[in-house]
């Protein structure tokens, strides 16, 4: 394995930070939400994320499918191609392929209304090109917690990622991350119709210092807050999430390239 | 002769299939189902009831929690209807049957 930069550090603390929980049907665009899936069902969902924080900039095209297996548990697989530039260079290739589950272990339904609970878990392996992956098999517990009614919803979840050494001896600091989102459907329409609900979320992310060989890097790990304005449309089985993470606080360790922004684009068939 | 039995069966047989299809039972279903908050999540419920036979269209008013169901020669129990709900992520309450 070539020997570790500035940079190199600086652009996997990047893309780790795109590592999330899918979102599955009415789930935020950023944060997690409690949805899974109808038991048989497939989702299919193509995305895109984009991310620049300073010099940093990077592309990750997505390819995610979940399965239902039964009406409270689904789980699935995620392909990543990623595209990645810094001061130093770019590189490019297939990210580190992902398991997820899913599983809802309280629901409430009342007329028009569904409250419910999920705790999910992802596990990142060490299968992606060189060039873009982390070298490290990494982990994802979350728990969240939704109130979807007809014309409000609101959503709150805890999601903390564990992240191992790679074989240069590179640990990137564990992660917490904070989600509250609100959601507002203005026209309720019907089953066939198109269906629009617009979306703000906070979300909130607190990193540890990484370390190199035992030793912590001082320009890693800090918290960073952001406002995320997105918006849910859907028609019958089909639906487009898009998002924008904007920076409103930052407390970074060290110097680091603060996030400028950034967005993300879902498309989903269920099936 | 044998030609107008030949023709006397067929149209007896006709009238047996046309007599069979009209009279055929299509029931109408209007179940209250809770959680119905959202229409791409309830597309579950839409290809659940499209696997059973004789059912030949459905539609739901998400105002009032109702999933309507039209089936030809089919029934609906409560105990079907509770687990297919349940399979899709929603709570089935009731039904009420009517012959169309």
């Amino acid at each position: 394995m070539m020997p570790l930069k500035k940079a190199q550090i600086s652009a996997l603390a990047l893309f780790a930070s795109l590592l999330s929980l899918p979102a599955l049907a009415h789930d935020p665009v950023f944060g997690l939400g409690p949805h899974v899936l109808f038991k048989g069902g497939i989702e299919i969902a193509p995305e895109v994320h984009i991310s620049k924080a300073g010099d940093d900039k990077g592309t990750e095209l997505g390819m995610g499918l979940t399965y239902g297996l039964t009406g409270d548990w689904a789980a699935g697989i995620e392909i990543p191609y990623i595209d990645q530039s810094d001061a130093s260079g770019s590189s490019s290739g297939q990210g580190d392929l992902t398991l997820f589950t899913k599983y809802r272990f309280w629901r409430e339904d009342s007329p028009g209304l569904q409250e419910s609970m999920t705790v999910a878990f992802k596990l990142k392996t060490e299968s992606g090109d060189d060039e873009v992956s982390t070298g490290t098999t990494d982990s994802i517990l979350g728990l969240a917690y939704g109130y979807e009614g007809r014309k409000w919803y609101r959503w709150t979840a805890l999601r903390y990622r564990f992240n191992q050494e790679d074989d240069a001896g590179l640990r990137r600091g564990n992660k917490l991350l904070f989600d509250l989102v609100g959601g507002i459907r203005l026209k309720q329409t019907g089953y066939r119709e198109p269906d629009t609900v617009w979306l703000l979320e906070l979300n909130g992310e607190s990193g540890q210092t990484a370390e190199l060989n035992g030793a912590e890097l001082s320009n890693t790990g800090g918290t960073q807050w952001f406002v995320s304005p997105g918006i849910f449309w859907t028609k019958r089985n089909f639906a487009v999430k898009a998002g924008v993470q904007i920076p409103i606080a930052s407390n970074l360790n060290g110097i680091q390239q603060e996030t400028d922004y950034r967005a993300k684009l879902v498309l989903e068939w269920h099936l | 002769m044998k030609k107008f039995i030949t023709h006397y069966l067929a149209g007896a047989l006709l009238l047996l299939l046309f007599a069979n299809s009209t009279l055929a039972d299509t029931s109408i279903y209007s179940i209250r189902v809770d959680g119905l908050a959202c229409p791409y999540c309830a597309y579950g419920i839409e290809k659940k009831l499209n696997q059973i036979d004789g059912v030949k269209f459905m539609d739901m008013d998400l105002e009032k929690g109702i999933v309507t169901v039209e089936a030809k020669d089919t029934t609906l129990d409560d105990q079907q209807l509770k687990q297919l709900f349940q399979d899709a992520g929603f709570t089935y309450r009731s039904k009420q049957e009517s012959v169309k």
